[in-house]
């Protein structure tokens, strides 16, 4: 006789895993940023094994969707090794800071510090899509040493575009920074890797997207192993998460194929900073310290999301008249 | 620019072998814990449960139990084989690159590519067995 209830939960997980996975490409935070908020906030999944079970989930996004992008030749599988220096040991120093702190029983540390990583994410996420093409800069000696050289072909403007990467220390200090981050919450921590390449090192955007893609499953395995060992890797919902944000990925990146209407992403980001800002309070009651009730938490980060992403919006929308294109 | 085009269709193709039998092998696992109503000796809504044993720190399933656990048809063996198929796969990745530097003789970065495999195996064999927290 099989379980229903139990095959009921495991479907009910996979479909939360497809809507974590959907919303996480269609912002570009990926799957990681959605799932652990909704493992833990809707379905009362304690946190370190919400976060053991996304990092095998961001591992296994990356790989599907970095397969697609590799294969075109726009990430820089040269530049992505150099920086997995940095980020491979940020994970180990993340994954065991995480084991020190769920053995402290100090879990309201990593929903507040989530909450506020989500929040902070969300600014650099929505400015990036301005500066795709870089201006740029004279090579400096790390340019030439690394090899931080490279063209791929632009399918929307039809050209060859060629570039230069520069400063490469940087970039390697805010990717360690993104390995810490990911070892430590179980996220891809897109939005250092955006950071360090986009603005550290002058990185064209589709480069550094598709090579942080291809990155972001290395740092994560690095992780992994160490929660694997600790014991966070819960086999249930390892399982179902995985195959959930695996099909969420694929559904997120063919809407984005279909989608030219860039308006629907706000939608995402409202509720990204909800998730965010219920995390917050969630990390405060669970710190003892101040009692939040989860329904007035509930409204306030509804009420929250809805003004901020307005403000945003507009602020956007009156740059854009100001400038002259839409 | 010909052999790093080679090896990043080369990647390209592992990553996509890798996703689909790694998602496979959890998928297969997962369809047999659910008829077998549990496994390893545990039913499902003790795998399910988070406080059950089996899911407790000391009693992880060690990837050495995975060869005899497959051929016992156990579910855990399956799922854990395809886990562990997807946290290799960019270890494959990184060796496919470094036979390419090797080849190019691209000195600076087989020496980059060396020390990513090691933080990698630093943190799958070496810090499991020395860090018990």
């Amino acid at each position: 006789m099989i379980d229903v209830g139990s095959l009921s939960e495991f479907l009910l997980i996979i479909f939360g895993g497809i809507i974590a996975g959907i919303i996480g490409s269609l912002t570009g935070l990926g799957g990681g940023s959605v799932l652990v908020p909704v493992l833990t906030l809707f379905y009362g999944v304690p946190i370190e094994y919400a976060t053991g079970a996304s990092l095998i989930s961001t591992i296994a996004t990356s790989a599907g969707s970095a397969s697609t992008y590799t294969k075109k030749g726009i990430a820089n599988i040269k530049i992505g090794v150099g920086l997995e220096v940095a980020t491979t040991l940020g994970a180990i120093v993340g994954a065991l800071t995480f084991a020190l702190v769920v053995h402290a029983n100090l879990q309201w540390i990593l929903f507040l510090l989530f909450g506020i990583v989500i929040l902070t994410s969300i600014i650099p996420t929505v400015k990036r899509g301005k500066y795709e093409f870089p201006e740029e800069k004279p090579a400096d000696f790390t340019s030439r040493l690394f090899q931080l050289s490279g063209k791929y072909h632009d399918d929307r403007s039809k050209r060859d575009v060629k570039y230069t990467g520069v400063r490469w220390w940087l970039g390697e200090i805010i990717m360690f920074f993104a390995g810490v981050l990911s070892g430590l919450l179980g996220i891809g921590s897109g939005a250092l890797k955006v950071l360090g390449m986009d603005w550290a090192m002058n990185l064209p955007m589709k480069v550094t997207t598709t090579t942080s893609n291809f990155m972001i499953g290395i740092t994560a395995a690095t992780g992994s192993s160490i929660y694997w060992y600790e014991g966070y890797i819960q086999f249930f919902l390892a399982a179902a998460t995985a195959i959930g944000v695996l099909i969420g990925s694929r559904i997120g990146s063919a809407i984005l194929l279909k989608v030219s209407n860039k308006e629907i992403r706000w939608i995402f980001f409202a509720i990204l900073t909800f998730l965010g800002i219920d995390m917050i309070f969630r990390g405060i009651t669970k710190s003892h310290y101040y009692y939040i009730n989860p329904l007035t938490g509930f409204s306030v980060a509804i009420g929250f999301a809805a003004i901020l992403i307005l403000l945003l919006f507009i602020k956007m929308k009156l740059e854009e008249k100001a400038n002259g294109n839409f | 620019m010909e052999t790093s085009d080679k090896l990043t269709s080369l990647v390209s193709w592992i990553l996509k072998i890798a996703v689909f039998l790694s998602i496979g092998l959890v998928t297969i696992g997962s369809i047999m814990m659910f008829i077998f109503n549990g496994a390893d000796g545990y039913t499902i809504s003790q795998i399910q449960s988070y406080n059950s044993k089996i899911n407790l720190t000391s009693h992880a399933f060690s990837p050495v139990l995975i060869p005899s656990g497959l051929v016992a048809l156990n579910p855990i063996a399956f799922i854990s084989l395809g886990l562990w198929v997807l946290i290799f796969t960019p270890v494959t990745v990184l060796f496919s690159s470094l036979v390419d530097y090797i080849y190019t003789k691209n000195k600076l970065y087989v020496i980059l590519t060396f020390i990513v495999l090691f933080n990698l195996f630093t943190a799958i064999l070496i810090i499991p067995a020395f860090v018990k927290l």
